[in-house]
């Protein structure tokens, strides 16, 4: 550019020189056009030679222009190219970024899911079709019997009453199974070992060894039992059994049913009972239970649920399927049989109730265990015993959480630095036991000697649930005994005075 | 009259009382979507004329090749309408849901309908792409699905191949370098054919769409022949789309009749008429003719022709360590 300029201020320079002869002659020349009128012929050869310079620049002058305008189109084309090469980059990453993220999709439909929470560790495959759990509980207790003095004393003691892994899951998507074995005691015992198929919710096929459907409170679970024992009525209802049954909830679970059949177990089995059925007979055992406002819109209805369980067997001739003793809640035993056996039909009932509205919660059952028994030394007198029990269960959680038959959940779970202590609830029961008369016959008993024909227990306590998975618990029960005329143990010759408390890891 | 009337009124409402529904699932290759939607419609008109049955098809698309993983691992499709028969195969031979031989149940190797490679380009073909040669030079973007899960990205592989052996003399050595040269210029790899074309169409990517026939169509039917074009190469490769009923599924399921019945439908003159409206060239000649104006002239050279068969086709191009996998570094 800056020769361009220097080019063309050279020749305005000669224009202008040019002219100036011509000029001086015009002033001695004053007709016509201003002529450069050569002064003599090498002056004209000089201008002519000029002339062809600046025509000779004027050309270059131009070739410099075209060229300048041939480069600057260059220019811009290649910037075109360059912009469009950069857009087409662009997009390609943004495309392999979608085609990323689809394939990250697609993949994720395809992995399973593992998760760890409050309810413990799951892992499931993509479909939902296998899945496999690992929950547990593990409670660490503490029995301390007051007032006991004269005779033996009730052990003071701390004891792990619970340590439960439980491994529980799915396989091909409507096949559940159950295997729970606990470490609590001086021993492993399995306690659920079954399986169960989903053909739908109303309809759902048990086997293996697991509670049998009779006690309200017994098929609580573990965790969410209001107390550290259950009540003296759960004496007389069956624990766990080996067995097989139909079972299924109707009517959006408004009703709910179990009917099974199952080896046969006495009242208030150990956990050790034996694996297989002492007997040829087999045990009937079934349940049925009302929720019929469960979803309604009645609001304090809903809670409300009542039923029946009930079994039916019949015993030949055998010691075993007799109960090894009725408990206390601090779990002493203050009646037992000796030298009887069972031998006829054993039938139990148990209506049954709950309500559950906000923070209270109530729980009732009547139990009726009546079971044809013969003694095994003279005299061989036989008696149907019919032994019965009762209780109801209270609670309410001041915290204003809702109480469930599955527990309460902490609106604010422990957590002191920001002001939360999780929930608190305070729970009483009172129960009764009472055993038939005729076992405590003065000539043909039935009964153990220092047996006591009747139990009275009643319980308070205080339930912290800090969340979901942990609750701590201490309670106070008091169990009378009366009548019975065979003697008294330790056990039976005082009321039984327990305090205990709880540590619990659920999940 | 009256009494002939009722008793024809209580017989239709009988037919109308047992009439049932049927289900079949078709699963089916990514582009068919159009196809099978107006096909499906015609085989239910069809099927309740002839047996008062409902017929009610749901469709399943995608790559090819996953879509045959999809089956094995699961998918319970009564028929399956894959882009080449190396996968229906697999479906045959690992999952055992039908016979070997299936291909020979339906004429034409059980390919109703066949189809070819061409080029979809922008409109005014800034990139003047006319044959293979023009699609493997340095700085032509090319957009094609991944041959290891989509049919058609394997039709195009081979499509290209078969131009450089015929055009190399059959060298092998220069095939190869051949189709390098043009996975070089692939940027990004579809799982399938339809995903291709929202690459290439709707996000703006490449020169050049190596796409089913039937895809280039819709697409200047879609987006409009203002702003794309096809451009047919002399040569292409002759793709032989097949069908099949899932045996064992269709057992299982009380639909083999009606399977059986839907893939014969694709054959009738209905079928055929359909296939060519969508741009699939059909097997009818007559239909053919009618329809010749929806579809190019050009060289097509047949799989068996240039490679022998699908099975040595898959060994040596698609399968782990075959030449794609050689070739193609992403």
């Amino acid at each position: 550019m800056k020769s361009n300029q220097l080019i063309l201020a050279s020749l305005a320079g000669l224009l202008f020189i040019s002219p100036a002869p011509a000029a001086e002659d015009a002033a001695t020349n004053s007709a016509g056009p201003a002529q450069i009128a050569p002064a003599n012929p090498a002056e004209a050869a000089e201008i002519e030679a000029l002339r062809q310079e600046v025509r000779e620049l004027s050309q270059k002058v131009q070739n410099l222009e075209q060229e300048r305008q041939v480069g600057q189109q260059a220019a811009s084309d290649t910037n075109q190219d360059q912009i469009q090469a950069l857009d087409q980059k662009v997009r390609i990453l943004s495309r392999e970024r979608e085609l990323d993220q689809e394939a990250a999709l697609a993949a994720a439909k395809t992995q399973p899911k593992l998760t760890l929470n409050a309810s413990g560790f799951t892992i499931a495959s993509a479909d939902s079709n296998f899945i496999a759990g690992l929950h547990g509980v593990i409670q660490t207790d503490s029995r301390s019997f007051i007032n006991d003095g004269g005779g033996t004393l009730g052990k003071n003691t701390f004891l792990v009453r619970r340590a439960r892994p439980i491994f529980s899951g799915t396989v091909f998507k409507d096949f559940d199974f159950n295997f729970t074995p606990d470490f609590g005691g001086s021993g492993v015992v399995i306690y659920d070992a079954y399986l169960n198929y989903r053909y739908n919710p109303a309809l759902q096929l048990e086997a293996g060894r697991f509670k049998s459907p009779v006690g309200l409170e017994s098929l609580q679970s573990d965790p969410w039992v209001l107390f550290n024992e259950r009540s003296i009525a759960t004496d007389l209802v069956p624990n766990r059994d080996i067995g097989v049954e139909l079972h299924g909830d109707l009517i959006g679970g408004a009703v709910s049913y179990a009917a099974g059949i199952f080896n046969g177990a006495p009242d208030y089995t150990t956990p050790s009972a034996p694996a297989q059925d002492v007997e040829d007979n087999r045990a009937f055992a079934a349940r049925l239970f009302f929720q019929p406002w469960k979803a309604s819109k009645i609001t304090p209805l809903q809670g409300l649920g009542f039923g029946v369980g009930g079994s039916y067997e019949s015993d030949r001739a055998t010691a075993a399927d007799l109960t090894a003793g009725y408990k206390t809640d601090g779990q002493q035993t203050f009646f037992s049989y000796a030298g009887a056996i069972a031998n006829g039909t054993h039938w139990r009932i148990s209506p049954q109730a709950y309500y559950y509205y906000g923070p209270l919660s109530l729980q009732a059952e009547y139990v009726i265990s009546d079971q044809q028994v013969t003694r095994t030394a003279a005299p061989l007198t036989s008696a149907d015993l019919q032994n019965t029990a009762w209780e109801i269960t209270g609670g309410w959680v001041l915290t204003g959480e809702n109480a469930t038959y599955n527990g309460v959940t902490p609106k604010h779970p422990f957590d002191p630095k920001s002001g939360q202590w999780g929930a608190w609830q305070v729970v009483a029961r009172y129960g009764e036991l009472d055993v038939d008369n005729a076992a405590f016959a003065p000539l043909a008993p039935f009964a153990a000697a220092g047996s006591a024909s009747a139990a009275q227990a009643w319980s308070v306590g205080l339930n912290w649930y800090l969340n979901r998975d942990i609750r701590v618990n201490a309670s106070f029960s008091r169990t009378t005994f009366s009548g019975g005329g065979l003697g008294t143990t330790a056990i039976t010759a005082q009321p039984e005075n327990v305090i205990f408390t709880r540590i619990q890891l659920a999940f | 009259m009256k009494t002939f009337l009722n008793i024809l009124l209580v017989l239709l409402l009988a037919a109308a009382a047992n009439a049932k529904e049927i289900k079949l699932l078709n699963v089916s290759y990514d582009p068919t979507r159009e196809l099978y939607q107006d096909y499906n419609v015609a085989f239910a008109k069809y099927w309740k004329t002839k047996t008062g049955d409902d017929v009610v098809v749901s469709q399943s698309h995608g790559g090819s090749g996953k879509q045959a993983l999809s089956v094995l691992n699961g998918l319970e499709a009564d028929v399956v309408t894959l882009a080449l028969a190396y996968d229906i195969d697999a479906i045959a031979q690992q999952g055992r849901l039908l016979p070997a031989d299936w291909q020979k149940r339906l004429p034409d190797n059980s390919t109703p309908y066949t189809s070819t490679i061409v080029f979809l380009v922008r409109k005014g073909n800034p990139k003047t792409i006319k044959d293979w040669d023009d699609v493997v030079k340095p700085g032509v973007i090319v957009v094609t699905p991944n041959p290891k899960t989509s049919g058609g990205a394997r039709w195009a592989y081979l499509a290209a191949y078969a131009y450089a052996l015929e055009t190399y003399g059959h060298d092998d050595a220069k095939a190869r370098d051949f189709v390098k040269r043009l996975y070089k210029n692939v940027p990004v790899l579809d799982s399938g054919a339809r995903g291709s074309t929202t690459t290439f169409v709707e996000r703006g990517i490449g020169d050049v769409l190596l796409a089913w026939e039937n895809e280039a169509h819709l697409a200047l039917k879609e987006f409009g022949s203002d702003k794309f074009e096809i451009v047919t190469p002399p040569l292409s490769i002759l793709a032989e789309p097949p069908v099949a009923v899932v045996d064992k599924v269709a057992k299982k399921h009380g639909t083999a009749d009606v399977a059986k019945a839907y893939l014969e439908y694709l054959y009738s003159d209905e079928g055929q008429e359909i296939a060519a409206r969508n741009f699939y060239r059909p097997r009818n000649e007559t239909i053919a003719t009618k329809y010749a104006a929806n579809f190019s002239q050009l060289k097509l050279v047949t799989l068996d022709q240039e490679f022998g068969s699908w099975a040595k086709a898959q060994k040596t191009h698609f399968a782990d360590g075959g030449t794609f996998d050689q070739i193609y570094q992403p």
